[in-house]
């Protein structure tokens, strides 16, 4: 019976795959879905005075409350310090990544492989169980509640698509043509900044890029190391989202969203070359 | 790489070999020390205490004070069910989407792959409250029902465990879509057609073809998805109740609330046990899945 059971669902499943309405409901569920949420924020960032039912659209559209939320002080100063801080994250993690990612695809030495994929071990274990062990440390080194606690804690975030990604990027590159460049008489330095640099550069931006808006997002490191004293604008942000004026966490959803919005269009291509799959191990 | 036209300088040579480790030596000590040591020093902190002779010993006590809490175990409970449930919603939900993005033709997979992926450059704080103005009480759904049938009976899922799930399942649709169309990509059409032409049903031809080859990636999805979820902090807090509370926020608590650097340490502990074996089982999956590919 379990055997029919299966028979018949995997078959239907299959044909059912195949049949227009499916594909349809499938777009409008998920549109209702994702989508609705987003719109419904869309729309309150834009609005003059609450909306009461039975409207489902303010009755008075205006740009009052996005003069309103950039004149808050901790929005202002949250945006400085979120700003600050993802900058000296990319960079860090660039500078401590990239030549890391080199050495991993382009040299061979003993414990490559092992070392290469210790750095899974970010995502083997459950992400706020390492925070809070992490917090602990801090705690004792009083490194709770200052800047370069933040940018170390951030900073673990970043390592799996900071070394993984470029190291596919380095892997990928033709050696044929650095060779035949070579053999025309070209210096190393050369082969490096015309050929090879070239070649990895839209993966190696993808990962930079990643890197500053995923750290610019980051919430829960920065609320648990971050408190009392460094604020970024995600922790702002929580103050926000049950404030009376809804409008305020309306707008400041938006204009936190426009960055992944270029991300978005950006990576496009990125997502599709598969380059986004290797920072997942895949 | 050495060329082979010139000798090396005995000295230089050795600098040579040292090169590729001073290049990762940088993260893979920020690894050591910011993963590796506090979770160490959190497994001897919890099972070590101080003695009245001063002298540090092992000991199970943090463990047994930490369960006789009144809310550890309920909490770890509840964790584990959420944990369970969003981690099956997600198979559930984002398995059909990425078989229909793998073996449909149709120009709907377009506008379909894009929203899958849309929520992944959402960020979490920014997600948590477009939620709650979508559907929280006074929100988006419960004004267009109210509106358009004059209906009033919308129960808000936010501040219930529903809330959480539901703002895990809308964070977790694009890496699963991800990694399970990373896997479905693996199966060449040749391989269905070929099977289909020795007469191979559908049930056949998933069971013996497609399901073998996915194996690995639905294995890396299920770990990853359970890790994330039990180890998420945001949503639970901001899209949960106040109790019974998930597992990140129930440290937090424990952390700052009540200044319990041992309690949290211990939850931390139990967490690292909980996850390990899910934790070996995905990277192991990575590792072959690497193996395999020839990496």
């Amino acid at each position: 019976m379990w055997g029919a059971f299966r028979r018949n669902t995997v078959r239907s499943f299959a044909v059912m795959l195949r049949q227009r309405w499916f594909g349809i409901s499938m777009l409008l569920l998920l549109a209702a879905f994702i989508l609705g949420p987003m719109l419904n924020v869309l729309i309150w960032a834009f609005t003059e005075a609450r909306i009461q039912p039975p409207r489902l659209v303010p009755e008075q559209w205006s740009l009052k409350w996005w003069g309103e939320t950039f004149a808050r002080l901790d929005v202002a100063g949250g945006f400085t310090t979120s700003l600050g801080i993802s900058t000296l994250v990319t960079l860090i993690a660039a500078l401590i990544c990239l030549p890391a990612s080199y050495a991993f695809a382009r040299m061979e030495f003993r414990g490559k492989t092992p070392l290469l994929l210790s750095f899974l071990m970010v995502n083997a274990f459950p992400r706020f169980g390492i925070y809070i062990t992490i917090a602990v440390v801090f705690f004792r080194l009083g490194l709770v509640g200052t800047v370069p606690g933040v940018v170390l804690i951030q900073l673990v975030n970043t390592l799996l698509f900071m070394i993984w990604i470029p190291t596919a990027a380095f892997q990928g590159v033709d050696r044929s043509l650095e060779e035949a460049a070579l053999d025309a008489g070209a210096s190393r330095l050369r082969v490096f900044v015309q050929i090879t640099l070239p070649m990895v550069l839209p993966a190696l931006s993808a990962s930079l890029l990643l890197t500053f808006v995923g750290t610019f997002y980051e919430t829960q490191g920065a609320l648990l190391i971050g408190i009392p004293n460094v604020t970024t604008l995600p922790v702002v942000m929580i103050t926000l989202i049950n404030h009376h004026i809804r409008q305020l966490g309306a707008v400041l959803s938006v204009a936190l969203w426009v960055p992944s919005l270029v991300l978005l269009i950006f990576a496009q291509r990125v997502l599709r070359g598969g380059t986004l799959a290797a920072g997942f191990g895949l | 790489m050495l060329s082979s036209t010139h000798i090396l300088h005995p000295a230089r040579a050795r600098f040579a070999r040292l090169v590729p480790y001073l290049l990762v030596a940088p993260p893979v000590a920020i690894m050591g020390l910011l993963i590796v040591y506090p979770a160490v020093l959190s497994i001897f902190d919890t099972f070590t205490a101080t003695t009245a002779d001063g002298v540090r010993r092992l000991t199970l006590e943090h463990y047994i004070t930490f369960f006789r809490l009144e809310d550890a175990l309920p909490n770890l409970w509840f964790t584990l069910r959420i944990t369970v449930l969003t981690v099956a919603l997600l198979f559930g939900v984002c398995f059909p989407i990425a078989y229909y993005l793998r073996f449909s033709s149709s120009r709907l997979s377009v506008p379909i792959r894009f929203l899958a992926l849309f929520p992944m450059f959402v960020p979490g704080i920014v997600t948590a409250f477009a939620l709650i103005r979508f559907l929280g009480d006074n929100g988006w759904i419960e004004n267009i029902l109210f509106t358009l049938t004059g209906w009033e009976g919308w129960v808000s899922p936010i501040a219930k465990p529903q809330g959480i799930v539901i703002g895990l399942v809308w964070e977790g649709v694009p890496v699963t879509v991800l990694v399970l169309g990373a896997g479905l990509a693996q199966v060449p059409d040749h391989l269905i057609e070929s099977a289909r032409d020795v007469g191979a049903n559908g049930r056949e031809v998933f069971f013996r073809i497609i399901f073998p080859l996915i194996r690995r990636s639905v294995l890396i999805v299920l770990t990853l998805n359970f890790l994330g979820v039990f180890g998420a902090f945001t949503i639970p807090l901001l899209l949960g109740g106040a109790s019974p509370q998930m597992y990140g926020h129930y440290m937090a608590n424990r952390l700052y609330g009540i200044g319990q650097y041992t309690h949290a340490q211990t939850a931390a502990v139990i967490m690292f046990v909980i996850s390990a074996v899910v934790g070996t089982l995905y990277v192991r999956s990575v590792v072959n899945e690497r193996i395999g590919k020839g990496h």
